[in-house]
């Protein structure tokens, strides 16, 4: 198939910029986030924090926080209404008689302001005994190591849940015959290779919450939540027998990172309990950068086979993942991260890839953009480059050998086997994005730098990914179209019922542009119910890049089943069958007399709405690719990186927004992605378990005055996604670029660089010079 | 030592008097201008992120300098005149240009910081009506941007301030670079997987 051969749709709305729905709310300050957002009677709620990484709590007192004016609960371990668990199974409770990271929950404090409740947390007096910690899976998982959870024996946490892998835990791709596979092999690589300074994708909204208690065991929360079902389901599986209902509003940055908030939210919830009021808690900056969820801890040990064509033959390895003081959701994304590797090595038979998951007295990992797979990929092309540069190969020519193309097979996280029948494309994109960069000409073989002036040294490097989440979670809508209610012709709109937050992805504003393409109405004549799991149809949220094509599904599909009605009704009153009618602007006319017209609000009943309902099932069988390609300048005296170009190429199906999907694949360069190579992580002092990057002074990030030319190529090969044909893109964007990083850097230097984040320390100690 | 028990701020051409003290209602000498702005006022267009005067969401404009208000006093700006984003939209000529060049661009994503973002970039622009490329980046160093919305801010302000080939991001679109394109018509493209595709798992 020749990509100039795919019809190219002409559409209204999609695939063209349209400001998004709350673009005016935005630049002019008026646009709610939840610290904007008060309830009447609120209190104020903040957490005593623990300053040790594991302790036992001797004695805690805190009579004179509860004496101080203004407090009105103070809740210990020893004083919790009612006992609720954290962490996916449940393997401890929300306030232990053990602490087990540094800012773990000692006591919640609620309180007439924040200052007074500031004052009480350093009116509680706290005795521990300090218990002997471990700060990383592979210490965890040692015989004889402390062991945090009595759930979790020997540091080990399940693998695999019911809710991820409905057919039972999967955790393992074994296939094929390794042996056989390294016997096939011309070249093998063997290493161990860490992604484990666990950065902060540190959203500029902290997370953050208020939370209500509605009588019995039902609760409201409104929440900086990018996906309400999801906090709804966490809570009910902690709090017993509630019934919550979660509203959420603009959400300040997430990027995958502020899903179930569960320990912030249960807080806010049990100081709601106990003291009948409304609890608002915001999380310090501090706060979330020492005890917010972060990436997680990866390390393989593993060895790559691959022939003389470059086609890997064999995996094998143990991928040790570390979860953090909380598993909440580790094994959904060890599933991804096996899933994903098998997406850029699927001409592959044979595996045996085992992966083992620890907690540790770190603070919690959590989801982040990459989920999982990032994380494992950071290691993996590590490794699949050793076997590269045995062969000498252009990686180039490796990964688009070896992604999957439509027919090739793999496992996704719910254990279960899927093919793909997504681009045929993937190649000419990886190709494209690599022109852009100028790779034939600056590929100049492994450790090669293409220039050097001087002390400074340029090399390239590359990296591939992809994700099949993209059509994951069911998801329901409604649309209607509601009548004028005076009669203006044209003056009908289209309301859709669907619980979509909007975090940034503009996938609300999105929503509408869908429905409004399928009833051929204007964008700004649709709009779409406040997000809430209550009074909502349900949809599972944003994660995974799923949010434009599941929601843009199902929508899809309620507002056609809305205009087919509105059809048959025009139908009759026309006497015409329905294929010979179409819609335009809320009036249905007759295809081959447009002068045969009547608005919809005069075919439906009269004050009510033409209804149309719409779901998108669960699939996992068209995986997303993002090709990144980096050029970056060393300095060969000092060890500074310098991030020059990225250039990044995909086949996105159909674009739905253009500015949208371009500000989608800069993201990659945010959110604990890119800079993970060179400078982002986390600094743990590990004589006290508390992190040197506590605030965004020593916390590292990119400024503005350091953003690299940014080159994107995107193909539309209308892949069979949806009704409009597109793949999602965000998850992934970035998640390939540290390991491309790490071998542009290794080529500038001429010499292997193997740590995360390669800061000068570590590019001059990769060339001897320290 | 003269004592004051009032002050009086002007905030967006109204004026405002508050009485300092300890009292409730009163402004403490404590009390930041980013909390009188949010809590009192209800001007919550200013964010209050870092706290630290690090990541620039809650920049405001006094007497033409955007400063970090989380990181200042209510009770030294006695007197002065401060702008916020709540104050830029013109009632009669409506949105400011930065603010018109921010829809137009898409210069944010998820909008927390973009408050802050169009202050600092609004003091600059109020300062010198042309910057270069390099003195915008440069005022806007200070403001933290995690979606990266970096390149369409800057390509919205450099449009204003007229620069040209200050490009720092390209998108090229295949469908741009096919030769001889067949002609394109609408269609909505039907599809077995369009209208509720079930995986074989599916109990539905």
């Amino acid at each position: 198939m020749k990509y100039r051969d795919i019809q190219q749709p002409n559409y209204r709305h999609v695939g063209k910029y349209t400001p998004r729905k709350e673009a005016k709310g935005i630049v002019t300050g008026k646009a709610l986030f939840l610290d904007d957002f008060t309830v009447p009677h609120m209190l104020y709620g903040k957490i005593k924090r623990s300053p040790y990484p594991h302790a036992k709590i001797i004695s805690i007192d805190s009579t004179a926080a509860e004496a101080l004016e203004g407090v009105r609960a103070v809740i210990t371990h020893k004083n919790m209404p009612q006992p609720w668990g954290l962490g996916l199974p449940v393997h401890r409770m929300l306030l232990d008689p053990k602490v087990y990271h540094v800012g773990d929950v000692v006591a919640l404090i609620a309180a007439d302001t924040v200052e007074i409740a500031e004052e009480a947390v350093d009116l509680i007096k706290v005795e521990y005994e300090q218990l002997e910690p471990v700060y990383s899976a592979e210490e965890a998982l040692k015989e004889g190591a402390p062991e945090l959870y009595k759930r979790f024996p020997g540091n080990q946490v399940d693998n695999g849940i019911k809710y991820f892998q409905p057919d039972g835990p999967w955790w393992q791709i074994i296939r094929g015959d390794v042996k056989k596979g390294f016997e096939e092999a011309d070249y093998v690589a063997e290493d161990k290779i860490s992604f484990s300074k666990m950065p902060a994708p540190l959203a500029p909204e902290t997370p953050s919450c208020i939370a209500q208690h509605d009588g019995g065991d039902n609760y409201t929360i409104w929440a900086s939540s990018q996906s309400a079902h999801i906090m709804k389901l966490m809570a009910e599986g902690r709090i017993p027998n509630s019934n919550v209902s979660v509203k959420t509003f603009n959400v300040g940055g997430s990027y995958g990172n502020k899903q179930s908030l569960m320990t912030t939210v249960l807080s806010a919830a049990m100081l709601a309990l106990q003291t009948q009021r409304p609890v608002k808690i915001v999380l310090t900056k501090p706060e979330q950068l020492m005890s917010y969820e972060v990436r997680l801890g990866s390390t393989i040990t593993a060895k790559v086979g691959m022939n003389k064509e470059g086609i890997v033959t064999a995996v094998e390895g143990d991928w040790l993942v570390d979860t953090g003081a909380i598993a909440d959701s580790v094994q959904g994304q060890v599933g991804v991260g096996l899933g994903e590797c098998q997406l850029v090595l699927a001409k592959c038979k044979n595996w045996h890839m085992d992966s083992h998951i620890a907690v540790t007295n770190r603070q919690a990992a959590g989801i982040v953009r990459g989920y999982g797979g990032q994380e494992l990929n950071s290691c993996l092309e590590r490794l699949l480059c050793a076997a590269m540069k045995e062969g000498n190969f252009n990686p180039l020519d490796v990964f688009k050998k070896n992604y999957i193309s439509p027919g090739d097979t793999f496992t996704w996280r719910d254990g279960r086997t899927w093919k793909s029948r997504s681009s045929f494309f993937f190649t000419d994109a990886m190709q494209a994005a690599a022109d852009k960069l100028g790779w034939s000409e600056k590929w100049k073989g492994w450790n090669v730098p293409f220039i050097v002036k001087g002390t400074k040294a340029r090399g390239v490097g590359m990296g591939v990914i992809g994700n099949a989440d993209i059509s994951e979670d069911n998801t329901e809508a409604i649309v209607r179209i509601v009548p004028d209610l005076v009669g203006g012709k044209r003056a009908s709109t289209c309301i859709i019922e669907c619980d979509i937050t909007e975090s940034g992805m503009g996938t609300r504003s999105n929503a509408c542009k869908i429905a409004a393409e399928v009833l051929n109405v204007p964008y700004e004549k649709v709009s779409i119910t406040e997000p809430g799991t209550k009074y909502n149809p349900s949809n599972y949220g944003l994660c995974g890049s799923r949010g434009v094509i599941t929601t843009g599904k199902a929508i899809a599909n309620a507002a056609l089943e809305a205009k087919k009605k509105a059809i048959e009704y025009a139908a009759r009153y026309f006497k015409r069958s329905e294929d010979q009618l179409d819609t335009k602007d809320f009036m249905v006319f007759v295809r081959d007399t447009p002068e045969l017209k009547i608005p919809m609000f005069k075919l439906g009943p009269k004050e009510l709405s033409i209804v149309g309902y719409g779901k998108h099932m669960e699939m996992f069988d068209v995986p997303s690719c993002m090709a990144l390609f980096v050029e970056v300048e060393v300095d060969l005296e000092t060890g500074h990186i310098e991030i020059c170009k990225i250039s990044g190429g995909t086949d996105i199906g159909q674009i739905i927004d253009s500015k949208d999907l371009e500000m989608q694949l800069h993201g990659g360069i945010g959110s604990a992605c890119v800079d993970t190579a060179i400078f982002e992580e986390n600094i743990l002092d590990r004589s006290t378990g508390r992190l040197l990057s506590s605030s965004l002074i020593d916390y590292k990030w990119r400024t503005f005055n350091e953003f690299p030319l940014y080159d994107g190529y995107i193909m539309e090969s209308q892949i069979d996604s949806f009704m409009f044909k597109a793949l999602g893109i965000g998850e992934i964007s970035g998640a390939a670029g540290a390991s491309a990083v790490l071998m542009a850097v290794s080529n500038a230097i001429g010499a292997d660089v193997k740590e995360y984040p390669a800061t000068p320390a570590v590019v001059l100690k990769a060339m001897g010079k320290i | 030592m003269i004592t004051k028990n009032s002050i009086m701020l002007t905030i967006n051409g109204r004026k405002y008097k508050f009485s300092v003290g300890d009292g409730i209602g009163d402004v403490s000498p404590s009390e930041t201008l980013t909390h009188t702005l949010r809590e009192r006022l209800q001007m919550t267009g200013s964010k209050e992120s870092c706290g630290g005067g690090a990541c620039g969401c809650c920049s405001v404009i006094v007497d033409g300098d955007a400063i970090a208000s989380c990181m200042a006093l209510t009770i030294e700006f006695d007197g002065k005149n401060i702008t916020t984003i709540e104050g830029l939209e013109d009632p009669i000529n409506g949105l400011d240009p930065i603010q018109k060049a921010f829809i137009e661009e898409y210069s944010f994503q998820c909008g927390y910081c973009t408050p802050g973002i169009i202050m600092v970039a609004k003091a600059l622009f109020m300062s010198n009506e042309h910057p270069t490329p390099d003195q915008i980046k440069e005022a806007l160093s200070g403001n933290y941007c995690r979606c990266i919305s970096q390149y369409t801010v800057l390509r919205a302000l450099n449009k204003l301030a007229g620069n040209e080939n200050a490009e720092l991001s390209t998108i090229t679109r295949a469908n741009d670079e096919v030769e001889d394109p067949i002609p394109v018509r609408q269609q909505l493209h039907h599809s077995p997987y369009a209208n509720g595709h079930q995986c074989k798992h599916s109990l539905d």
